[in-house]
């Protein structure tokens, strides 16, 4: 019963040391650690460093897998690699004429941009023309209007106010003091507050 | 056997090195040449905009028409000239001939509208093709055949250098810098998309915001085409001026052209008058004299002299203008009546070297380097080279050439309180402001002097030549000052003149600065008076004209008096 137990505990050991070394390596550095936090030791020391191994991608994992399963032979390795290498350069094409269709359209697109911008540029001289001094004044002609000259401006009426003379103090707040008291009690109470900054000096 | 051998095989290596090594770079240039292409994305041009931001010129997009003669059957051949006569106007004969001469490439017409293109695209005929390119359309301006400041402006020719004006002055701020597509082409000339590419978007141009106004600028050229036919003159030339910043508001030449259409000009009306030519200011030059000779102290507008009608000078004797003994005046009655003597006597007072100090000052001296292209002044000889009569005649602004820009900058210092503003055209490019809009400006006289200046001018108009330039309600506070020069020929005067006027309104508070100058004018009855030429008779029309027409549109009003 030990034995068997023993038996088959080796071989899922070889079983993971061939296909998932990185997740052993990992266990055993955590297990490492937890004894050395039970023992007491010091936590920060740190282990000695390893050397990294390549991790092995997705594809190979599954190539591998997948190759023990078909039991394939030395051909079939190479009918497998040539398929593969046929799908990927189909994939290729299907998205080169898809590129190429795609920028056809951009081609249009700019052709029919540039066209737009003709039309636009067009219409943009025509607006400036409309505007333009000379339509104004032809068109006011054909309608009968004429610039007028004021003959006479009405005479200047000299200033009340002396904008030469230097600006003083403002006039002083005439609010009555109760007043200002309420609003004080009332903008506290309701936080208007700009309001308290008008009357807060 | 095996030496042979060796030797052949020795012999295409070396061939193969030859090729593959030494050659490489050649080779691998013209491969590079055949598939890769090089596609210019052009920049656009900045436009030109007066300153109520009124858009002075417009990018538009004309085409081109081409046949590839290769391409086209015989069959085609009727079809393809039929449509193409039928929608651009050109020889069907021709069309045909170019046709079967089976060439690779040729073009039908060149740079037509937007509306025949659209015409031949829905026609969709073997072998033409159509090539977009970009043209500037200029607004149209008051004369027929004119485009509106066609003279300041300057045009853009078909390779996109700008010409003349300030398309050529700032070429490379409204060109921007032009980008680039570089990428592998098929033997349709279509991007493989695929190829390697590399890109560099374009930078486009920068706006130009002028101190120009339209309105104004439309306003000085009718005017200016009008008076220049009345007087039967050769040309005339119109410049206004903002006189607090320098700025010009009106740039106007007569005769003009159609920049829309500048190959089919004559060059000849390419060149602009203002800044680009210059001419002898005659009596307005009064105004510089009279102004340093105050400013320095050497007179007052109230100093008595005795006009005899002429002075000796360095040997020659020099007349007023009418020959006639004016007795004792002051100064205000020289500037009034534009007396020579006056202006001789007050150079003296101050004398020679303050006088030319204030040539300097008045920026008569160097070009005034405004920002349009091809600027031409001619300096007056140092001033130890000046003789006694050379100072003399200058006083009065004979034997001295000034361009327009220069001699009404120098005036434009009485305006803005003696201070020198330096005269420009563009306000902004793009965003930056023009940064001669940011310099302190030169103060060349006192403010006092100014207004002295100012009043004496004023005087001008109501009591003496400056009377034809009176705007309804202005009688009071306008300036001006009259000009009449001989042109010299050979050294030798004729009874040719450019006659001129510059003044400032409103006088206390002047909005612009104008001056008007007409070229050899020959107004009814000058063949037995020529004095009918002078300034007050043929400028001073034109100068109220225009400042009527900116009364009305700047909404300018009479200082209350």
């Amino acid at each position: 019963m030990g034995r068997s137990t023993n038996h088959k505990r080796s071989n899922v050991t070889a079983q993971v040391s061939a296909t998932h070394e990185e997740y052993v390596l990992t266990s055993t550095r955590i297990l490492a650690r937890r004894r050395l936090i039970v023992s007491g030791s010091a936590p920060h020391v740190s282990a000695p460093t390893r050397r990294r191994r390549r991790t092995r991608g997705f594809v190979q994992v599954a190539g591998s897998a997948a190759a023990r399963r078909l039991r394939l032979t030395g051909f079939g390795h190479a009918y497998l690699g040539l398929g593969a290498v046929v799908i990927i350069g189909l994939f290729y094409l299907a998205l080169a004429a898809q590129i190429t269709q795609s920028s056809y359209q951009i081609a249009q697109l700019q052709d029919q941009q540039s066209q737009l911008i003709a039309v636009q540029d067009q219409l943009r001289y025509q607006e400036v023309t409309a505007h333009a001094p000379a339509q104004v004044q032809h068109q006011a002609a054909q309608s009968g209007l004429q610039r007028v000259a004021p003959a006479t401006y009405v005479p200047g009426q000299p200033l009340a106010i002396d904008l030469g003379a230097p600006v003083g103090a403002s006039a002083g707040d005439t609010t009555p003091l109760w007043m200002k008291a309420v609003a004080a009690v009332v903008n506290t109470l309701g936080g208007t507050r700009d309001v308290m900054a008008a009357t807060t000096k | 056997m095996l030496v042979v051998a060796l030797v052949l095989a020795g012999s295409i290596w070396v061939r193969l090195a030859y090729w593959q090594v030494i050659e490489h770079s050649q080779l691998a240039g013209q491969a590079q040449a055949q598939y890769r292409e090089v596609v210019q994305l052009p920049a656009t041009r900045g436009v030109i905009l007066d300153r109520n931001l009124t858009q002075l010129v417009v990018n538009t997009t004309v085409y081109s028409a081409f046949v590839s003669p290769d391409q086209i059957t015989a069959a085609q051949r009727d079809q393809v000239a039929g449509g193409l006569a039928s929608v651009l106007g050109v020889d069907k004969g021709s069309v045909m001939t170019t046709l079967a001469s089976g060439a690779k490439f040729a073009y039908i017409a060149r740079r037509f509208s937007q509306d025949k293109a659209d015409k031949l695209r829905a026609l969709q005929l073997p072998g033409v093709g159509l090539e977009d390119d970009t043209q500037r359309a200029y607004l149209p301006g008051a004369g027929p055949g004119t485009t509106l400041a066609a003279n300041l402006l300057g045009f853009v020719n078909y390779n996109g250098d700008g010409q003349y004006g300030l398309e050529a002055q700032y070429q490379n701020v409204l060109a921007g810098t032009p980008g680039y597509i570089s990428s592998y082409r098929d033997l349709a000339n279509r991007e493989i998309v695929l190829g390697s590419h590399s890109q560099q978007d374009p930078v486009n141009g920068s706006d130009l915001v002028l101190s120009l106004d339209a309105n104004i600028q439309y306003a000085a050229e009718q005017a200016l085409a009008d008076g220049v036919k009345k007087d039967k003159a050769e040309s005339g030339s119109v410049l206004i001026m903002d006189p607090s910043t320098g700025g010009i508001v009106a740039w106007a030449d007569y005769p003009s052209y159609n920049a829309n259409d500048f190959n089919q000009t004559d060059p000849s009306l390419f060149l602009d008058n203002v800044a680009s030519s210059v001419y002898e200011p005659g009596s307005v030059m009064k105004v510089v004299t009279l102004a340093g000779a105050i400013n320095s102290g050497a007179i007052t507008p109230n100093t008595v002299i005795n006009d005899p009608g002429y002075l000796s000078v360095g040997g020659y004797r020099i007349y007023d203008w009418d020959r006639r003994n004016h007795g004792n005046i002051n100064y205000t009655y020289v500037l009034e009546h534009s007396l020579n003597v006056g202006a001789m006597k007050a150079m003296q007072a101050e004398g020679h070297a303050a006088f030319y100090s204030y040539l300097q000052g008045f920026g008569l001296t160097k070009p005034s380097g405004i920002d349009v292209a091809a600027e031409d002044a001619v300096a007056p000889p140092p001033a130890s080279q000046m003789a006694d009569s050379q100072y003399a005649t200058s006083s009065f602004g004979q034997g001295i050439d000034v361009n327009m820009v220069q001699m009404l900058a120098a005036v434009n210092v009485i305006a803005n309180g003696g201070k020198y503003a330096p005269p420009h055209v563009v306000e902004r490019v793009g965003t930056q402001i023009n940064p001669l809009l940011l310099q302190p400006q030169r103060q060349v006289i006192s403010a006092a002097a100014a207004s002295q200046m100012t009043a004496m001018m004023e005087a001008v108009v109501q009591h003496g030549s400056g009377f034809t330039s009176i705007v309804k309600g202005f009688a009071l506070d306008q300036t001006a000052k009259t000009g009449t020069s001989q042109i010299p020929v050979n050294g030798q005067y004729t009874q040719d003149v450019w006659a001129s006027f510059v003044g400032f309104l409103p006088a206390q508070h002047p909005r612009f600065t104008m001056l008007v100058v007409i070229r050899k004018p020959h107004a009814a009855g000058s063949d037995r008076d020529w004095t009918l030429n002078d300034g007050y008779i043929t400028a001073g029309p034109i100068w109220q004209k225009i400042a009527q027409a900116m009364v009305v549109d700047w909404r300018i009003t009479p200082d209350p008096s």
